[in-house]
């Protein structure tokens, strides 16, 4: 049997189609039956790669359908929904973008961003939490307004986490445990509601004490840098002067050690000098006693006052007068 | 008329009374047949089912899903007689629909009644528990009672309340000064801390460096003291060994010496002409 085809012009494209009309008859009965068909095409669907096709017929979910080109009954007897079960999906606590950049812009929302820590003080606190679908099928059916219940979650495990501990732990290195922690928390919520969620990372975006103590939070970091340089300070007051005073002390030793030897050297030089002599005075003893002596008094004489007095014959008088020399005297003697 | 004008009507009545018959539960929703306006049967299975047509019997639908309460912030005094600004939200969902609609009928009905039960137990079991205590450590254990009761409540009107979650408790603005002025306090405190640790290590490190140096000063003294002595021990244990050989001779050699060394310019001297050295002068 010859089909008989038509032609139709799709955005430019000509297609030879079956002439339907001409299959069916003209009238109502074809009418019907065209528009059956397309109603029948209407069930032709596909399912992303990053996707999940659920079925439900006459609204009873009945099967979970992979990436690909599908067919189901068209409506109302089967419905689909494709949710992106790949797709990392974002919610956002204590803030908003308003561009997502570059350079990405922010809102602030004081509301959600400002929380109380354990020791009740206030610190200023921006999270986002990354999920995605675990479960198709419960995140489509288990709850309504899923987005905003994962926010309000969020933010009740953020709050349940950050008064637990001090707020020290959120501005410094504890931050990596806030952030687990929050993860496993909000995990728990949300299998309690039993949405289909996972939640892949909470991340602890940015941590502030609020702007009012803002200043006194500062303070504490420029603190401890004084700490450090008044350390480094007296380390360098001490590496300076240990090594100076350990010179001083090898001086002194030095020192001591060139009076040892220059002592004992002495010693046996002079030791030697009068052996020598000794033994070339023992050759002649009387006569070099006198000359030595003599030679001292040529070497002494010439260069000192002397007086040469005559105790006989002046007596007394004669020592008398010489406790005035020097004064009587004048320069002439000097 | 003609007879294909009589197929067209009779299918549009099929039709018609297919859907009178019949009606589809969804996987969200659960529903509830009234008959006469009289509620007479819930179906919480979806799926196709029938019913005998309108107006004899129609249908209610609710949604089966877990549902929101979100309240407004509300004041929350403590035991501690302290104010704590309170926003929480809960989970609910309808497992009875029969006695939903009897009861509340719609959900904003069931809303209102919500707010009279939560907010009434969380107030009751919050002025229990100390500022510090809500915050911190019991928050969970109080969230758990709360939707217990709540839930026990609630059971009447056909709602399972099924979580009831404190999501932010923040003091009051009036009070958040208080705070900050403590808060300003503490990092003064830490600060100062700090400053004064930094002073204490510094000085420590300072006198250890003054009492190391003390100790290196002494001790080369003490070497250097050592030495010299026994410089000076050998220099005698030589001159000794040297000069005991005639000690006469060096009585005498050493004397001269010494005039040498002693005898200098302004030395004045005073000879008697008896002297042994001016013998031939006389």
């Amino acid at each position: 049997m010859k089909i008989p085809m038509r032609t139709v012009n799709i955005g430019g494209e000509v297609f030879r189609i079956p002439d339907l009309s001409k299959v069916f008859g003209k009238g109502i009965l074809g009418i019907i039956i065209a528009i059956a068909i397309i109603w029948l095409l209407t069930g032709i669907y596909i399912v992303g790669p990053d996707s999940q096709g659920v079925v439900r017929t006459f609204g009873k979910m009945t099967r979970v359908v992979d990436p690909g080109l599908n067919y189901h009954l068209p409506y109302p007897i089967e419905t689909i929904d494709i949710p992106k079960v790949m797709e990392v999906k974002r919610a956002e606590i204590g803030f908003r973008s308003v561009d997502p950049g570059p350079p990405a812009s922010y809102r602030s929302i004081p509301n959600e961003s400002l929380m109380l820590t354990g020791n009740l003080n206030i610190v200023d606190v921006d999270v986002s939490v990354q999920y995605r679908i675990k479960d198709p099928v419960k995140y489509l059916f288990q709850v309504r307004n899923l987005e905003q219940t994962i926010h309000n979650a969020g933010e009740a495990a953020l709050r349940q986490v950050g008064g637990r501990r001090p707020i020290d732990d959120a501005l410094t290195d504890r931050k990596e445990e806030i952030m687990q922690d929050t993860k496993a928390e909000l995990q728990i919520i949300l299998d309690l509601y039993e949405c289909g969620i996972q939640v892949i990372a909470v991340q602890l975006q940015d941590a502030n004490p609020p702007q009012e103590v803002d200043a006194a939070f500062k303070d504490v970091a420029s603190a401890k840098e004084d700490r450090e340089k008044m350390i480094n300070e007296a380390q360098g007051y001490r590496n300076d002067l240990i090594p100076r005073t350990r010179g001083q002390a090898e001086k002194a030793i030095r020192e001591a050690e060139a009076f040892r030897a220059e002592r004992v050297t002495r010693a046996e030089g002079d030791s030697a000098k009068f052996v020598a002599v000794l033994l070339e005075y023992r050759k002649a003893p009387k006569v070099t006693k006198k000359r030595m002596l003599l030679e001292t008094m040529e070497e002494i004489l010439p260069s000192i006052d002397k007086y040469v007095i005559q105790t006989q014959k002046g007596g007394d008088a004669g020592i008398l007068n010489l406790l005035n020399l020097r004064q009587s005297a004048g320069g002439s003697h000097e | 008329m003609s007879k294909r004008a009589w197929q067209i009507i009779g299918i549009i009545v099929l039709i018609i009374l297919i859907l009178s018959i019949t009606y589809v539960v969804d996987e969200k929703n659960q529903v509830v047949i009234l008959q006469m306006g009289k509620p007479v049967r819930t179906v919480q299975k979806p799926g196709l089912n029938f019913k005998i047509p309108w107006p004899i019997q129609s249908t209610t639908t609710f949604d089966k899903r877990l549902l929101d309460y979100d309240a407004a912030p509300e004041d929350i005094t403590t035991r501690d007689k302290k104010k704590l600004e309170l926003d929480n939200y809960a989970k609910w969902r309808i497992v009875d629909p029969l006695r939903f609609l009897q009861t509340v009928r719609t959900e904003n009905g069931a809303q209102s009644r919500l707010d009279d039960i939560i907010y009434s137990e969380l107030r009751a079991e919050l002025g229990q528990h100390d500022l510090e205590d809500i915050v911190a450590v019991n928050r969970d254990t109080i969230m758990v009672i709360v939707t217990e009761k709540s839930n026990i409540k609630m059971l009447e009107y056909g709602i399972e309340v099924v979580d009831v979650r404190i999501k932010r408790a923040d003091l009051p603005p009036e009070n958040e000064k208080s705070v900050y002025d403590r808060m300003r306090a503490e990092r003064h405190r830490i600060a100062k801390q700090y400053r004064s640790e930094g002073e204490e290590e510094a000085l420590k490190i300072r006198a250890e460096t003054d009492k190391e140096k003390a100790i290196i000063l002494a001790d080369a003294y003490r070497t250097s003291q050592m030495i010299r002595g026994e410089g000076e021990a050998r220099a005698i244990e030589i001159y000794a060994n040297a000069f005991r050989k005639d000690e006469s001779f060096y009585d005498f050699y050493r004397t001269m010496v010494a005039y040498k060394v002693t005898l200098k310019s302004r030395t004045t001297m005073v000879l008697p002409l008896e002297t042994d050295f001016f013998k031939y002068l006389k």
